[in-house]
């Protein structure tokens, strides 16, 4: 039961209070870049949440098993992005080979992904935070999901921006990312939500 | 395939290279990174110890120290900073503290709690340059009992221990462990078990009786000695042989209640010795049915109370022998050093104990059934109807 | 840019070609790593140094590295400076390690330096391309140190951790949190517009070419709206 508790406040910690996009800053761009429409923004929320999935559970073992063995620890930047690299390579010629109607729908994300530093942020803070195997997949699941949630949420709130006459010098980035900033402040409300669930 | 061999090469060569240097920096760094991280850690301890010098984490599995030590740093000058989970109102707490190689507190820092009131962040200066037995004497927070008593028996706990670490030996066993231990050497055939032993008639001299669950005898206990009676044995002490003959003589008839008027509806029932004594089971009202001014709910959660007493309303011996109170508050109400108070007390002086702390509640229903008790002796006393 | 003095080259990064407001790339860090000039000042040397060493070499071996693994080259290049740097800001500044946390490996995702190993030190001499990397470093330390002035005096009532006294009545708690990054970094775009009257060459023109994945992804650059320009790299 502890268990339990302990993984849904992690999951939800890391949708709703630590949400990387809008508390912690990691994935900017995509978020910025690919939320124009819905189905975009769908389609790489739900690659991002399966390459973090995926890095975590290989990077994990790699830290702990690997490294942490044989006292390379400090080589985990290096290691983890060109896992991480590799991984996207590999799972983007899976898709093309296996299932063309899932690359078409999801792989143009991917080579994206490589670059994304909530990818290798959510891989280096599971070490960092001490978690279990299980505890961070939890977490990487989390995370995905968040930045799924961040990303719907905005894709609805720009389509709203673009039949409103904003003044020149905001068009574009600017207005979006004051945009951003509101959603940021919404989420500011879940602060605290996850320490009194199970008070 | 000249070309992807070419490739694989120079990626091969550019990894080879850059690992090297980056061993090279770690040569380096590393000793410093290192040194850093301890200095980072040590900045922790040296908040409950200010002059403490090269601070080492201790290996305690060679160590039998107090249940609740978790983590112990021995120090160059002989302290030790010893950390203590415990659990306070509730929930669990984590206080680190350091004591001087003289046994005292140098400081103490609560790393984590969900206490409600937040006195223990402030609270720990006050152990400052305390010893075991100072402990006891740092005011209590008022409204805080149980915080405080947790604190308390943590900053004991971590002040035997680093007497231990020291090579010191300190009586951490407690107190049931000790009267186990006691039963047990008074009474080898009881093989370690045993009961305490509700009392129904006045006897002189004696703290508590104590029966062999296995029936090989009885324990009686006279303020620090232990005597024990195998079955079918007369003792040699002439209190103790006084008083067993009246224990071993007893006999209980049930009494019925259906005969007698007006009798309290926390009465359950009552039985009563050939010497007159009564045997009363009472149900108080718990904290689960709201009040505890109402000692006859028609339904909830009970406290069920077995009292004797003496004809003219004196309380032989008082038991708690059901309860579902809050656990860790209201539940103390099944404690010994809860009940017990009420033994040798008559109507005009039940009142005079010592409430539960945090269950004001819990005591007030249970101080309502007491009360009861006494009624009902006197309604039994006055005869049938 | 090409025939320019040496100079120029210095100086496009600061302003013309300023990585954070003009080519809108590294908005991570830019945006986490602005609550407090001193971090910010710290964040800007940090990825400065990975740029500059890792421009360097990219360019030193521009000639030898196959086209094929160019990129697999850059990210190890790129990791393990931001590595060596790691190590030397945790032995010598814990202080500074300890705040900027996972942005700190974090540099190696940063595409500013992707993207100008890409762009120009893979094409370009290694002087030209140390002063590249030193230029759009100073770019990027002064827009971060810039930006954290703001949102440090305005919503904090302090500049590098000296308390303003007369500020402190008025200040703006929430431009120091999450939201009030994004609000900030919004508005300076939008100032940076307005001083440059719009002539920065902002937007498409950067889109791809300055995504070091452009080889990839063809399909994700004609397919994806290209307005906001910074393409999803982080």
């Amino acid at each position: 039961m502890e268990l339990f508790e302990s993984l849904i406040v992690i999951l939800l910690g890391s949708v709703l209070v630590n949400n990387y996009v809008l508390a912690q800053f990691m994935g900017i761009c995509p978020f910025l870049g690919v939320s124009k429409k819905l189905d975009q923004a769908t389609g790489m929320g739900i690659a991002v949440t399966a390459v973090m999935l995926l890095a975590t559970a290989v990077t994990w073992p790699i830290q702990y098993f690997l490294l942490d063995k044989v006292g390379l620890g400090y080589m985990q930047t290096i290691v983890f992005i060109l896992v991480i690299a590799s991984l996207v390579q590999m799972l983007e010629l899976l898709l093309k080979k296996f299932s063309p109607a899932l690359h078409k729908g999801l792989g143009v994300y991917l080579p994206l992904i490589t670059t994304n530093c909530a990818v290798l942020g959510v891989a280096i803070n599971n070490i960092d935070e001490g978690y279990t195997f299980l505890e961070s997949m939890v977490n990487s699941l989390g995370v995905g999901l968040g930045f799924l949630l961040a990303m719907v949420l905005f894709s609805g709130l720009r389509s709203r921006i673009d039949e409103t006459n904003v003044p020149k010098p905001f068009r574009g980035l600017a207005v979006t990312l004051i945009a951003a900033s509101f959603i940021s402040l919404a989420f500011m409300g879940f602060a605290g939500i996850v320490d009194a669930l199970f008070a | 395939m000249k070309q992807s061999i070419k490739s694989t090469l120079v990626l091969f060569l550019i990894c080879a290279v850059m690992a090297v240097l980056l061993a090279l920096t770690n040569a380096f760094t590393a000793p410093k990174i290192q040194a850093n991280l301890e200095a980072a850690a040590n900045e922790a301890l040296l908040v409950v110890m200010p002059e403490g010098k090269d601070f080492k984490k201790m290996d305690l599995s060679s160590y039998t120290l107090p249940a609740t030590v978790t983590e112990a740093y021995s120090e160059a000058g002989g302290g030790y900073v010893i950390t203590i989970t415990t659990s306070g109102y509730g929930s669990n707490f984590i206080i680190m503290c350091g004591v001087s190689a003289d046994g005292k507190v140098t400081g103490t820092t609560c790393l984590s709690s969900s206490e409600t009131l937040g006195h223990e962040k402030t609270y720990g200066a006050n152990f400052i340059g305390k010893d075991a037995a100072g402990v006891d004497g740092v005011d209590t927070i008022s409204g805080a009992t149980k915080t405080t008593a947790a604190y308390k028996s943590a900053m004991k706990d971590a002040i035997n221990a680093a007497i231990i670490l020291g090579g010191g030996s300190v009586d951490i066993r407690t107190e049931e462990e000790i009267l186990a231990e006691n039963l047990a050497t008074a009474l080898p055939e009881g093989n370690g078990e045993f009961t305490k032993l509700f009392i129904v008639e006045v006897i002189e001299g004696i703290d508590a009786v104590y029966n062999a669950n296995n029936a090989a005898g009885y324990v009686y206990v006279i303020g620090e000695q232990f005597i024990g009676v195998p079955a079918g044995t007369t003792p040699e002490n002439a209190t103790v042989a006084t008083a067993h003959a009246i224990l071993t003589a007893t006999t209980t008839t049930e009494v019925d209640l259906s005969a007698y008027e007006g009798l309290p509806s926390a009465l359950i029932s009552a039985s009563k010795t050939q010497t007159g004594n009564y045997i009363l089971n009472l149900k108080g009202a718990g904290y689960g049915i709201n009040g505890g001014n109402e000692y006859h709910p028609a339904s909830g959660e009970y406290i069920y109370i077995r009292v004797s007493m003496t004809p003219d309303g004196k309380i032989i011996d008082c038991l708690t022998y059901a309860q579902s109170e809050t656990p860790n508050i209201g539940s103390a109400c099944a404690d010994e050093k809860f009940y017990s108070q009420f033994v040798g007390k008559t109507e005009e002086t039940y009142d005079n104990i010592d409430a539960i702390a945090g269950a004001t509640l819990t005591t007030d229903g249970y101080k309502k059934a007491i009360l009861r008790a006494f009624e009902s002796v006197k309604i039994l006393e006055g005869g049938a109807k | 840019m090409k025939n320019n003095g040496n100079l120029a080259i210095l100086l496009k990064g600061i302003l013309k070609e300023n990585p954070v407001f003009v080519l809108i790339l590294g908005t991570c860090p830019t945006l986490a790593m602005t609550k407090n000039v001193g971090d910010a000042f710290g964040m800007g040397l940090a990825a400065l140094a990975v740029l500059l060493c890792s421009n360097v070499l990219v360019s030193l071996l521009r000639k030898v590295i196959p086209d094929t693994v160019r990129i697999p080259c850059y990210i190890v290049i790129i990791a393990s400076f931001v590595t060596i740097v790691q190590m030397i800001v945790k032995a010598e500044l814990p202080e500074l390690d300890k705040n900027l946390g996972v942005f700190l490996p974090l540099i190696t995702v940063n595409c500013i330096i992707l993207g100008r190993a890409e762009m120009f030190a893979g094409k370009n001499s290694v002087g030209k391309s140390a002063l590249d990397g030193i230029g759009m470093g100073l770019g990027f330390t002064l827009a971060l140190v810039l930006m954290s002035t703001v949102r440090e005096v305005l919503g904090n009532a302090s500049f590098a951790g000296h308390a303003i006294a007369f500020l402190e009545p008025y200040k703006i708690k929430f431009l120091v949190e999450a939201p009030g990054g994004m609000l900030v970094y919004g508005c300076l775009i939008a100032l940076v517009y307005v001083i440059t009257k719009g002539k920065a060459p902002l937007k498409k023109s950067f889109s791809c070419a300055g995504c070091p994945n452009a080889a990839n992804c063809h399909t994700a650059c004609t397919e994806l709206p290209a307005d906001s320009g910074e393409k999803g790299d982080a």
